[in-house]
């Protein structure tokens, strides 16, 4: 139990600051971020058996177990209503649907910052198919172009991604 | 196909950022497995990502971490002290040690040469590009991510292998996961061979020898903690790690270094 103890908080203090972060550019509410923490550290407990170095580094899963975590709770019903309530961002591109109110701005920090210097195209594809998790279909439908196209141009952006955070 | 177009179409990038169809999923690991650079590719994206992320951390407010450890961890943690015979293994060791001992010196037993699995994994080193068809051994970076993670799994069994007369002060440690069978390698410390030799490493089961797995000489290069992902065991009861001939053997012959009960 020592060992356990020890390793929790080995991860703990190691990783909860950065996961945090990647949940925040996520949810925006503060404390509703603070509850998909607790939730992702629950699941990686629960899925530990699931994680296959070979196929990754460690915090690269628990960074999907933290996305994926953040993006049910902007789809699920409670926090879909409460957006209702709140106004929408001036900047909001009218012609996107935002499920999390977190569109990309200069003021962010990271990974999020860095999208920033992409092109408007490939900008909102990432934001909607990694920040806001839909799919190619819900993409293609919601923007009207091609399925095809939205593969491409998610690919080409990711590419570009990868210079820009070295 | 070609790898460095298949490295340089986004495929890298979206597999590490969770944005791959299974399909994608399943071509991937496979490309990662036959190509060290696909391989090195992505580990140099996820650490980029990882950089990232650790750079830009939003601290969470002191109570959470105590509020969490209270959900995930049981509340009244039983302690065990190391030196107690629940958790001392002494007696099943020395067991163990003779047995494996008495079996290995008598030679002259049939094993089942089947064990000796010739399925060529690609070796993959994370400082280098270098293939290598004849070593078993992935290995694996984040070793202490990796420690904190098979401590924390309760599928996963440890065998503390001591070191023997060649070198007592050998340390290694196997972490054996019931469930999916595979095996982990920990090498604390362990002489670096000669350039005709190679460790390898054997899961010892109702006495019998079965290979999981060589270590590659080149990782004795630095002096950090090696970890390793070994062959798969079905069922084992000690863990020995004996040095051979370069590629290795289908038995046993060498001399062991290390020793530990699972």
């Amino acid at each position: 139990m020592q060992r356990t103890d020890h390793s929790f908080s080995y991860l703990y203090d190691n990783y909860s600051g950065a996961l945090l972060g990647v949940i925040s550019a996520i949810v925006s509410d503060h404390e509703i971020a603070r509850d998909v923490l607790q939730e992702v550290f629950v699941n990686i407990w629960r899925k530990i058996g699931s994680y296959d170095p070979v196929k990754g580094r460690l915090f690269t899963w628990m960074m999907n177990v933290a996305r994926n975590a953040a993006i049910d709770k902007i789809r699920s019903k409670g926090y879909q209503d409460s957006l209702k309530n709140q106004s929408i961002p001036d900047n909001a591109d009218s012609a996107v649907i935002s499920r999390s109110a977190t569109l990309p701005q200069v003021t962010d920090t990271g990974l999020k910052k860095v999208l920033t210097k992409l092109k408007e195209e490939h900008r909102v594809l990432i934001d909607m198919s990694y920040y806001q998790g839909y799919t190619h279909d819900e993409i293609a439908k919601i923007l009207d172009i091609p399925l095809g196209t939205v593969k491409t141009r998610i690919r080409s952006a990711l590419t570009q991604l990868r210079t820009m955070i070295k | 196909m070609n790898v460095q177009d298949y490295i340089s179409s986004g495929i890298v990038e979206s597999y590490v950022l969770g944005l791959a169809s299974p399909e994608e999923q399943a071509e991937f690991e496979s490309m990662c497995s036959q190509y060290p650079e696909v391989l090195t590719a992505r580990t140099n994206f996820e650490i980029a990502m990882e950089h990232q992320a650790m750079q830009n951390p939003v601290p969470p407010p002191p109570a959470l971490k105590q509020h969490i450890k209270d959900l995930i961890l049981p509340a009244e943690a039983r302690v065990i002290p190391i030196n107690s015979p629940e958790s001392a293994t002494n007696v099943n060791w020395l067991k163990y040690a003779a047995a494996a001992c008495a079996v290995l010196l008598a030679g002259s037993l049939y094993w089942n040469i089947s064990q000796y699995n010739r399925n060529k994994k690609l070796q993959v080193s994370y400082d280098e590009v270098a293939r290598d068809y004849d070593s078993m051994a992935v290995r694996l970076t984040g070793v202490e991510d990796e420690i904190a993670m098979m401590t924390l799994n309760p599928n996963i069994k440890m065998a503390a292998m001591k070191g023997l007369a060649p070198a007592p002060a050998s340390l290694a440690t196997v972490y054996w996961d019931s469930t999916s069978k595979d095996v982990y390698l920990l090498v604390n410390n362990l002489p670096a061979p000669p350039s005709e030799k190679q460790y390898q490493l054997w899961a010892l089961l109702d006495g019998k020898p079965i290979d999981v797995g060589m270590i590659d000489n080149d990782f004795f290069v630095d002096q950090k903690k090696l970890l390793l992902r070994m062959k798969n065991v079905g069922g084992a009861q000690a863990f020995a790690i004996t040095l051979e001939d370069k590629g290795g053997s289908p038995t046993p012959k060498g001399p062991m270094y290390t020793l530990g009960n699972l």
